[in-house]
C-alpha cells in the first residue's frame, strides 16, 4: 500500500485549534493565544500506548485508567484562521513554522504504522493525494520523515514537564478527573481546557512574567474578536478569564 | 465599626485586619479566617505570605486574583478546628457567587506552626462525599473478611455487603 500527497497550499487546514511542543507555544507567545488541551483516551482504543506514553494515565476506580494526552495548544475557534496565515493562504512564518504545521499531514501523537489514515483529506480540503503527487508513504512507513521525527522527539522530550503538569493540576483541581471521564464517554473525543497561568505556575517558569506580557494583547485581540457570538460564548469567556490571569502575571515582579 | 466578613461579628480592625497586616494569627482558625477575608478584600499577599514554603510556589496568584474578583462572597462557617501542637486541622464551608451560580464549598484544611507562625498546608476538598463503597465483590477479588485470601477461596463466590 503506497500513498501520495502533495501540498497545494489552500490553507484550510490553517483553522481552528493547533497543537504544539511546548517549545514551540513558547516560542510563539506573541503570536497564540495559549492553553493547555487535555484529550482523555479509554482503555481499548489503539493509541492508549503512545498516548499513555507521551500523555499521562489517569488510575480510576474499579482498577479502570485513562491515557490523557495534555498539548500546550493555539486555541482558536474552527472558524478562525491562524493569524501567521497571510491574504495570499501563504504562511507569513513559513521558515520557523511550528513542528505541528511542519509535519502536517502526519501526526506524531499516533503510531508511525497508522499514519495512511491522516492522508485522506477532510471535507473541503484541496490535498493533491493522486499518483501525481510524490509517494510520502509506504509498507507503513513514512518516507520523508525527518519533520515528523523531530516533532516527535520533542513530544518525548517534554514528557517530565507535562507529567510534573498533570500531578500539579491532579492535586489541586481534583474535579478535573470528572471532567476527564465526562469528556472520555463522549463518542467524538471530547476535551478540557486548562490555563496558560497553572501550566506557568505548576512548572515553575521563570519566564512567567514575560510570557504573560506577549500574551496580554493577543488575548485581547480574541476578547473583542469573539464578543457577542452566542456560538463562541466558551471561546469569549476563556479568552476574558486568561487576559485577567496574564494582566496579572504581566506586572508581577519575578 | 467594619464588621468582619468572616462572620465572627467582630470588628474587623480587632479581627482579620491585623492578621493580613502582618500579625501572627493566634490560632490555625484565626489564619483560616483571616485567609478567606483577604479573598474578600482582594489582599491576597496575605494569602500567598502564609502558604507552607513547601506549597508557597503552587499557589496560582494570577488565577486566585481572578476568582476574588469574581467572586461575590456570602460567608464563611467554621464547622470545627482541632489543634494538636503544633499542627492543626480546620473544617469549614466557604459560600459564594460565581457566574449567576451559588455555590457552597465544603472544605478541610491542614496547617502548621513553625517558629510560631501558623501556616496553610494542604486541603480536601469535599470531605464530606461518602466515601465510595464496594457492593459486589468478584470471585478473585480479596476476601471482605480480610483472610487474605481470594472470594472464590473463603467466604464464597459472590457475597452482596450491605
Amino acid at each position: 500500500m503506497a500513498n501520495h500527497f502533495q501540498c497545494t497550499a489552500c490553507g484550510k487546514c490553517c483553522y481552528g485549534q493547533l497543537p504544539l511542543t511546548c517549545k514551540d507555544a513558547f516560542a510563539n507567545a506573541e503570536r497564540f493565544p495559549l492553553c493547555l488541551v487535555w484529550t482523555p483516551l479509554r482503555y481499548g482504543s489503539k493509541d492508549y500506548p503512545l498516548v499513555a506514553t507521551l500523555g499521562t494515565t489517569i488510575k480510576l476506580a474499579d482498577r479502570k485508567e485513562l491515557a490523557v494526552l495534555i498539548v500546550p495548544t493555539a486555541y482558536l475557534p474552527s472558524s478562525f484562521p491562524c493569524p501567521a496565515l497571510g491574504e495570499d493562504n501563504l504562511c507569513r512564518i513559513h521558515i520557523n513554522k511550528p513542528s505541528r504545521c511542519k509535519t502536517m499531514p502526519f501526526y506524531p501523537y499516533r503510531e508511525e504504522r497508522y499514519q495512511a489514515e491522516l492522508l485522506t483529506p477532510r471535507p473541503g480540503w484541496a490535498c493533491d493525494t493522486s499518483t501525481a503527487a510524490p509517494l510520502v508513504f509506504q509498507d507503513k512507513k513514512i518516507v520523508f520523515r525527518d519533520d515528523f521525527d523531530h516533532e516527535r522527539r520533542d513530544l518525548l522530550a517534554q514528557v517530565p514537564l507535562l507529567r510534573r503538569y498533570a500531578e500539579y493540576m491532579l492535586k489541586y483541581s481534583p474535579s478535573l478527573v470528572s471532567s476527564l471521564i465526562q469528556a472520555a464517554s463522549k463518542v467524538k473525543a471530547g476535551h478540557v481546557v486548562t490555563s496558560l497561568s497553572s501550566f506557568l505556575t505548576a512548572t515553575k517558569n521563570a519566564e512567567a512574567s514575560h510570557i504573560a506580557q506577549l500574551q496580554l494583547p493577543i488575548l485581547n485581540t480574541y476578547v473583542e474578536q469573539t464578543a457577542g457570538d452566542p456560538q463562541l460564548t466558551d471561546f469569549h469567556k476563556n479568552y476574558v478569564n486568561w487576559s485577567k490571569e496574564m494582566a496579572y502575571l504581566s506586572q508581577r515582579r519575578q | 465599626m467594619t464588621v468582619c466578613p468572616c462572620g465572627s461579628k467582630r470588628d474587623f480592625d480587632e479581627c482579620c485586619g491585623p492578621i493580613i497586616d502582618g500579625a501572627p494569627a493566634p490560632t490555625a482558625e484565626a489564619l483560616m479566617r483571616s485567609r478567606y477575608t483577604a479573598f474578600v478584600k482582594r489582599t491576597l499577599d496575605h494569602v500567598e505570605r502564609t502558604h507552607a514554603p513547601e506549597v508557597r510556589d503552587d499557589f496560582n496568584r494570577a488565577e486566585a486574583e481572578r476568582l476574588a474578583e469574581e467572586c461575590e462572597w456570602h460567608g464563611l462557617e467554621i464547622r470545627s478546628a482541632t489543634e494538636t501542637g503544633d499542627t492543626a486541622e480546620v473544617d469549614f464551608v466557604v459560600r459564594f457567587r460565581r457566574e449567576q451560580q451559588d455555590i457552597t464549598k465544603a472544605t478541610l484544611s491542614r496547617f502548621r506552626r513553625d517558629n510560631g507562625q501558623w501556616l496553610y498546608v494542604s486541603s480536601d476538598f469535599n470531605p464530606y462525599l461518602p466515601p465510595q463503597r464496594v457492593t459486589k465483590v468478584g470471585r478473585n477479588d480479596p476476601c471482605p473478611c480480610n483472610s487474605g485470601k481470594k472470594a472464590k477461596k473463603c467466604c464464597g463466590t459472590t457475597t452482596e455487603l450491605k
